[in-house]
């Protein structure tokens, strides 16, 4: 209410700083319009240019006060756009209908999320940098330096070679069947039916899976509207320990600049779960514990151990 | 998936006493485009619907009686969906009145091995037709534009011969018993479809030559 | 016509056996449940509500001489919108809950055999993914036995988990654990075909007139 208020007070200054500037502009072009009749008849040279001076000090002098009395009058106005921070969207505030349409404290939300998001966004950002960069070194050692020109290439394979290396690796493993899909543009989501026991989802962003989910082999992997449900997690506990230990080997097996040879990689390890509910865990020899069976596979002997089994 | 509380569930499930009330008719091929069109304009909004199904008649015979009738229905063209098996009561007599043909419906749905199924119990395949056609709906009515075929080589539902150069135009209602409204509401329909197709009440007991 | 929307469980089921626990000696069927019960909850089962399964006989009328075969209409409270009508070791089908209601119309050619409706309730129990269902057994209003039937939830092949439940119900049943049911055995496709909602039907069948046939204990009904 007390913005409305001051508008109303301001309303006054406003006409009066109005009626300023048309003085103002009224005194300067007098000014001019008296230059351009030049000097006026008179009996000497001399009265004809001190006269001039006269009057065109005069005019000027106007000038001066009229400017004077308006800067004064802004002084008064103020400057409502200028004393928002939003500039002005701070106008916005002023609407007095502000129950209805909370616009202004929603935009104030909106710029306070966005300003955290980039400041988030920058740090993590820096500290992925730093963490691929300590990956690189572990599996490619000089040839890190290299890396940042291979990366943006690998990331824009054509679809047509993605599709011929996922239906090689398909032909390696004949108890798995891969369907690929690309419900979004030309990234792939494969579909991965391991023999009887699971459907696995790996979703890709050109030949780098980017996540992926493991669900029963009875259980659906479509929404109701009939498209790929790359979201919601299997009800089963043993499908959703299968799920964190596939994220953890996405993260083992890196080879940027190879990524064929890491979709062949972890295909291989997927693989090993062929028999998820045959093997007895190598470390306790037991199928179950805690009513699970073992659902670690060893990254390099493909071993099945339990999660609390495993070294 | 968390059973309901075994108190509340009945034994036996299912709907009791449903009834089918129905009208029939043919149309000749050559009237078979306006007939669809008229249909696509009077039925409910939806995604034309078309299929192919084969169906099987069984008999059961008992020691005195007529027959007892079973028909067996499967989709041609959704090879996956469940078989369609459909009792069918006598027609009801009575009011004279009343527009359209009522008998008494059994409709279940049953898994593949039907056929080996209802061998085993006794029933014996009598014949066979391919029939296919066009769906419309309006409110709880079914309005069924088919062609029939015969089957040439028992079995094989490729080989097929038409058995007319018309087509069946079947309207019908699913109601539990004594709902006679449903009948007004078929014979108003049936009116709008006129001069194209005449549905009448036919009953298939006095068909038999 | 063309039209059916149903909800059949055709396939998609995965293992499960169906066992015969032994009522202990001089113990009621009750005492011996609830044994089964504790159990079951020390080994940190949560109790999970409650399941049916029944079955009704019927033999046809119309077949003179030869005695006929019978045939069983079973529910399943797992599937409370299906029915399983089966012959023993011979054909079945997986039918919506209308198959009664045309077993009524059948009635002059199939006749129902009031004495031996059979009942089987008790209550699910559920350990990580494994459902456990324990089981009293009735037929005409007495206890006849216990069942108990262990379904591993995420496996549909019977082959691949039979250790593993063997193990599991070696862990609340003692070392007298089951062999595989035979229904799985004896199925063309092998130990690796697809387990149905039949199979464990059949298992139930099984139980059902192995129970039947046996003298009723007189010290062990409830």
């Amino acid at each position: 209410m007390a913005d409305v208020v001051n508008v109303g007070v301001n309303l006054e200054a406003f006409s009066h700083a109005i009626s300023g500037i048309q003085a103002l502009r009224s005194s300067v072009s007098r000014v001019f319009e008296f230059l351009k009749d030049g000097m006026k008849n008179r009996e000497t040279l001399e009265g004809r240019e001190k006269q001039f001076i006269a009057e065109f000090q005069d005019n000027l002098q106007a000038v001066n006060r009229d400017l004077n009395e308006l800067e004064r009058l802004s002084g008064l106005v103020g400057r409502p756009s200028e004393s928002h921070p939003l500039h002005n969207s701070g106008l916005l505030s002023l609407d007095p209908v502000q129950d209805k349409t909370p616009l202004y404290s929603q935009l104030l939300q909106a710029y306070k999320w966005s300003n955290k998001l980039q400041y988030h966004a920058g740090l993590a950002s820096s500290l992925l940098n730093q963490q691929s960069l300590k990956r690189s070194a572990n599996q490619m050692g000089a040839s890190a330096k290299r890396r940042p020109k291979v990366q943006p290439s690998t990331l824009v394979l054509p679809p047509q070679y993605v599709d011929d290396v996922i239906s090689r690796i398909g032909r390696m493993f004949p108890d798995m069947t891969i369907e690929l899909f690309r419900p979004n543009g030309t990234s792939a989501v494969l579909l991965v039916t391991l023999g009887k026991v699971f459907k696995a989802l790996l979703v890709m962003r050109s030949l780098f899976i980017d996540r992926t989910l493991v669900r029963g082999y009875n259980e659906n992997n479509y929404n109701e509207d009939g498209k790929l449900d790359i979201w919601t997690k299997s009800k089963y506990q043993v499908f959703q320990k299968v799920t964190d230990h596939a994220s953890t080997a996405l993260l083992h097996y890196q080879l940027p600049q190879m990524p064929d040879v890491v979709v062949r990689s972890f295909m291989t390890w997927l693989r090993s779960y062929i028999k998820l509910f045959q093997s007895p865990c190598q470390r306790c020899g037991r199928f179950l514990q805690d009513g699970l069976p073992p659902t670690w596979r060893d990254f390099r002997t493909l071993e099945a151990f339990h999660d609390t089994c495993r070294m | 998936m968390e059973a309901p509380p075994v108190a509340v569930m009945p034994v036996t499930g299912g709907t009791i006493n449903m009834m089918e009330y129905l009208l029939q008719g043919s149309v000749l091929d050559q009237a078979l485009e306006s007939l669809l069109h008229r249909l696509r304009g009077l039925c409910d909004n939806m995604e034309p619907e078309t299929f192919t199904d084969h169906e099987l008649v069984y008999l059961l015979k008992g020691q005195q009686g007529n027959p007892f009738i079973l028909r067996a229905r499967r989709s041609l063209s959704h090879p996956t969906s469940p078989w369609h098996l459909r009792y069918l009561g006598q027609p009801e007599v009575g009011d004279k009145s009343r527009h359209a043909l009522v008998r008494n419906c059994v409709d279940v749905a049953a898994s593949h091995s039907l056929p080996e199924f209802l061998n085993e119990m006794g029933f014996r395949m009598d014949h066979e037709f391919v029939a296919n056609g066009h769906i419309f709906r309006k409110g709880a009515m079914k309005v069924v534009v088919s062609k029939l075929s015969r089957i040439l080589v028992p079995g094989n539902t490729e080989n097929t011969e038409r058995l007319s150069l018309s087509c069946l135009v079947e309207l019908s209602l699913l109601a539990p018993a004594g709902q006679d409204t449903a009948s007004e509401e078929m014979r108003s329909f049936a009116e709008q479809l006129k001069p194209l197709v005449h549905l009448e009440k036919i009953d298939p007991s006095k068909q038999r030559h | 016509m063309s039209l059916m929307r149903s909800e059949l469980h055709f396939s998609n089921v995965s293992f499960c056996s169906v066992c015969q626990v032994p009522v202990a000696e001089g113990k009621s069927v009750q005492h011996t449940v609830d044994v089964l019960h504790k159990k079951l909850e020390q080994m940190g089962s949560v109790k999970q509500g409650s399941f049916c399964v029944d079955c009704e006989t019927y033999h046809a009328t119309n077949v003179s001489g030869q005695p006929s075969k019978l045939l069983y209409v079973m529910h399943n409270s797992e599937t409370p919108r299906s029915c399983m009508a089966l012959y023993e070791g011979g054909p079945c089908i997986v039918a919506d809950a209308n198959f009664d209601v045309l077993m009524v119309k059948l009635k002059s050619h199939f006749q129902n055999a009031k004495g031996h409706k059979v009942e089987c309730r008790g209550s699910r129990y559920r350990y990580c993914d494994f459902l456990i269902k324990v089981g009293t057994v009735t037929m005409s209003s007495s206890a006849r036995g216990i069942s108990v039937e262990v379904e591993y939830c995420p496996c549909v092949v019977p082959g691949d988990c039979w250790n593993l439940m063997k193990e599991f119900m070696q862990s609340f049943l003692g070392p007298s654990v089951p062999e595989l049911p035979s229904v799985f055995a004896t199925k063309p496709e092998g130990l690796f075909a697809q387990a149905e909602i039949v199979d464990t039907m059949t298992q139930y069948l099984e139980l059902f007139n192995k129970l039947r046939k046996s003298q009723i204990p007189g010290s062990n009904v409830r």
